[in-house]
């Protein structure tokens, strides 16, 4: 008897072990983040990696058009584009009806509550209270009626959450009235960004400072599983709202199968696990090995995977896809114009500035990957003109010109400049030696300094940096976002951390900005441009071009710097996926 | 006669210690020429278009991304290496006799504090107690040989304080007592020339751990300034470079830490049997 039973089991096994194993479905994008995210709290939300994650759980009353190129601002919690009164000063804003929150127990009976207009009103207040100091506070500072007023009355004590302000008024539940106190061809986008995405009031309330640690919004996803510096988990919002996936895109994207998924519901998976991998080489490892569906390429390994513009037979023999795509940035090297030396001596920052062999950082640090930069404004940004050149360009024979123009002729009697670096990176380590080496050769001696993050930002914040690499992003698609970096109302710690004033610059700068987009407002941003590149606040550098990689299996990848909330457009390929693997 | 005073002697019977000891003064001759910018002079110069050159004959070892001359770059961290085991064992070692001989001598609540220090110091894994030490001094050359100095003096109190405790009751010291002696006399002219040998052997021990931790360091970005050539960051560079087949940065690098700490480690071991007078009888004629 034992051994019929024994023969039983035995069978029993071998015929488990012969069934053909199902493949199971994940239903789960794998991303990354090169950074950590210290909290997840909208108003906060100014570095890209918490915008990724915020977007995603969050939602804005507007938000980028996922697949259209130049970026188009569509609406998301908004019911429509607003309705524009009194000269562009009123916004009407018809809110959609039937959005949730996501359930927490924060709400009667853990049920998300409904998104009403006073969601809005609540939301921003939060975003402008002193108290909370919320880095994304500059977005609408100096924008809405009564809001400016409404800070500095909290700060003193005058007025709370129930204290009303002029310009933000619920019309009813469903329609929101917004005042500018000044015309804002830039508004929507304002609305597009993270900082004035929704948060609910009961929320706020029951977890307090706790809330950077519970995000709670409208968006496609909510928060499984956050392990800190290691990994986010998303999983998707049962009850979110309808959202269909874009049926129109650019001329090729129906060919590139982009329009697969046209008109359905999103988020289009059920889950996305996010690692955060902050060192290049085990991230492009995790990518290579099918960890990651996405990734990005090491500079040391880029002409292993793309030469002649195109991906290598190694590369493209195991599945990969490239997605290349203009970054709307500038990388810049920047002057303090308030340092007593550099600051004051035009001759010395063009000298520095022509020192530079631009076109050799490009080939080198950037495997080829952008243009040389001739001004502040970068390629798909509306305002970018291809044509122009900037006067001052790589000379050394002219560098040694200006320097003794500047009156330090073979750099005597100059100081050291302090370099300071954001952070301790092979790349950042050597980029600073190459500017060490090229200012060298002029004379001009610099010191490499390294900080972590936190020093670097309170350096420039509070002007003790001379000289440092940093890089702008576009907030939004316009060149204002890119000239306000020299307006002298946003010196550090706004973001002119140049320090730079200029009376001239800043009444050019602000006759264009009330101007609608056209010619006349071109030809003032002309100006503008002509003026910091004969002031030479600091050299423009690059204008990079990313070159995503992906997987095959990952479908609908077609990421743009700010657009954040793609997540919910990705979708896997599940048996290719397992087939890699 | 002091046991220390005859152990060169021994060594010069000992070729393969001589071999070591010949070595040790290479890297030093080559640290002195390289800091007087005899050699490797152009170890700054960045020539982009030589970037990654493979090993010729004018790159013996090849160039690294800037197109520096990797030969040049390994010859000034060896100037680098030295300054750091000169100074940081020179600091960790007086640092160590010093407090071992006032814990073994004196005693009392003296040995007290100072068993205490050590061994609170002792309790904290030594990476991260090195690393908050560099980071809280920040990068450069001469805090990292105070946080390497000030951290790595234990081993040489804990040794120390034992042979004070007992050389101090011996007779030698008990009659310079009976003759007036002081207590720093007896610490400074009679019992600390007894225990040198154990400062010799740990101060070379001190010297090669130094340049690993400087290694270590670098290779964290906690070590030397930016633009300072280093055996670490020349090896923290090639981590990600040996993915696209550059393996010289690594192997140079690699091989001028082999031989210097191979060379130091066996001299190291020589000494210390030419200072034992046990060993010293079994294996040298005296």
């Amino acid at each position: 008897m034992k051994t019929v039973i024994f023969q039983a089991i035995s069978l029993m096994f071998i015929l488990l072990a012969c069934t053909p194993k199902a493949s199971k479905k994940t239903n789960t994008i794998t991303a990354y983040l090169e950074a950590n995210v210290p909290h997840l709290d909208p108003i906060h939300s100014t570095s890209k990696y918490s915008s990724v994650i915020n977007a995603n759980i969050f939602e804005g009353l507007y938000h980028y058009h996922y697949l259209k190129r130049p970026i188009t601002v569509q609406p998301k919690l908004a019911d429509g584009l607003p309705q524009i009164l009194n000269n562009g000063k009123t916004y009407i804003v018809k809110i959609k009806r039937n959005v949730h929150f996501h359930d927490d127990p924060a709400f009667p009976n853990n049920r998300g509550r409904e998104l009403t207009a006073y969601d809005f009103i609540y939301s921003w207040k939060r975003l402008a209270d002193p108290k909370l100091k919320a880095l994304g506070w500059w977005v609408l500072d100096g924008l809405i009626e009564g809001l400016n007023d409404w800070r500095d009355k909290v700060r003193s004590g005058q007025a709370n959450y129930e204290t009303p302000v002029a310009g933000l008024t619920a019309l009813d539940k469903y329609t929101l009235q917004i005042k500018l106190s000044r015309q804002s061809f830039q508004f929507l986008h304002y609305l597009s960004m993270p900082p004035t995405m929704v948060v609910a009031k009961e929320v706020v309330q029951k977890y307090g400072k706790e809330i950077i640690n519970h995000p709670i919004g409208t968006g496609p996803y909510v928060l499984k599983k956050w392990q800190r510096n290691s990994e986010i988990i998303l999983s998707k919002n049962p009850k979110y709202h309808k959202v269909l996936y874009p049926t129109i895109g650019e001329d090729q994207d129906k060919s590139k199968g982009l329009l697969k998924y046209a008109g359905q519901r999103l988020p289009l998976m059920n889950e996305v696990r996010v690692r955060i991998i902050t060192e290049k080489q085990p991230l492009w490892l995790a990518f290579l090995k099918g960890d990651l569906d996405f990734g990005t390429i090491p500079k040391d390994n880029f002409e292993q995977v793309f030469q002649n513009n195109q991906l290598t037979k190694e590369f493209a023999d195991k599945g990969l896809r490239i997605h290349s795509q203009k970054s709307p940035d500038v990388t810049i090297i920047a002057f303090n114009m308030e340092h007593p030396i550099l600051g004051k001596n035009k001759s010395l920052r063009k000298a520095l500035a022509a020192a530079i062999d631009k076109k050799t950082i490009l080939e080198k640090f950037y495997n080829s990957r952008g243009i040389v930069a001739e001004g502040p404004i970068p390629p798909t940004i509306y305002g970018y003109d291809p044509e122009y050149k900037n006067p001052i360009q790589h000379d050394k024979t002219l560098a040694k010109q200006y320097l003794a123009d500047a009156g330090y002729e073979g750099g005597k009697d100059l100081p050291v400049f302090n370099y300071e670096m954001a952070n301790n990176s092979t790349w950042a380590r050597q980029y600073g030696e190459v500017l060490k080496d090229q200012w060298a050769q002029l004379g001009v001696k610099i010191k490499l300094n390294v900080n972590t993050w936190p020093q670097f930002d309170k350096k420039i914040k509070t002007k003790k940096a001379t000289i440092f690499d940093m890089a702008w992003m576009a907030d939004y698609p316009d060149s204002q976002n890119f000239l306000q970096l020299f307006y002298s109302k946003n010196i550090s710690p706004g973001p002119n951390n140049f320090n730079y004033i200029n009376r001239k610059y800043d009444q050019i700068y602000e006759q264009a900005v009330v101007l609608p987009p056209g010619a006349e407002r071109q030809a003032l941003f002309k100006k503008l441009i002509d003026i910091i590149n004969e002031d030479v606040p600091g050299v423009f550098i690059i204008h990079r071009l990313y070159r995503y990689p992906f997987h095959s299996w990952l479908e609908n990848y077609k990421p743009y710097p700010i657009i954040y909330d793609y997540y919910q457009y990705l979708s896997v390929d599940e048996d290719k996926k397992a087939a890699h693997r | 006669m002091i046991v220390s005073s005859r152990a060169p002697t021994f060594i010069s019977k000992d070729s393969l210690a001589l071999i070591c000891f010949g070595v040790i003064c290479v890297y030093l001759v080559l640290a002195l020429l390289s800091s007087f910018g005899v050699i490797g002079v152009d170890y700054a110069t960045t020539r982009l278009q030589l970037s990654y050159s493979a090993p010729s004959a004018s790159h013996w070892f090849g160039t690294d991304f800037l197109g520096r001359d990797v030969f040049a770059r390994v010859l000034h961290g060896t100037q680098v290496a030295v300054l750091v085991g000169f100074f940081a064992a020179s600091i960790s070692t007086t640092l160590g006799l010093m407090l071992g001989a006032l814990a073994g001598y004196f005693g009392g609540w003296v040995d007290d504090l100072v068993t205490w220090l050590y061994a609170t110091l002792e309790s904290i894994p030594y990476i991260l107690l090195i690393s908050a030490f560099a980071f809280s001094l920040g990068q450069g050359l001469s805090n990292l040989y105070l946080a390497l100095g000030l951290t790595g003096w234990v081993k040489m109190c804990r040794l120390t304080r034992g042979e004070f405790l007992k050389h101090k009751n011996l007779d030698y010291v008990v009659a310079a007592e009976a003759v007036g002696a002081s207590h720093w006399t007896r610490i400074f002219k009679h019992i600390t020339p007894n225990v040198l040998h154990i400062a010799y052997i740990q101060y070379s021990l001190t010297f090669i751990h130094a340049i690993k931790v400087e290694v270590i360091l670098s290779y964290l970005g906690l070590g030397v300034e930016p633009g300072t050539p280093s055996w670490g960051v020349m090896i923290n560079d090639a981590k990600s470079e040996l993915s696209r087949g550059v393996w010289w940065n690594l192997a140079a690098a690699t091989l001028f830490m082999f031989v210097l700490v191979l060379a130091v480690n066996i001299f190291t071991d020589r000494m210390g049997k030419a200072l034992d007078p046990k060993s010293r009888a079994s294996n040298f004629e005296v």
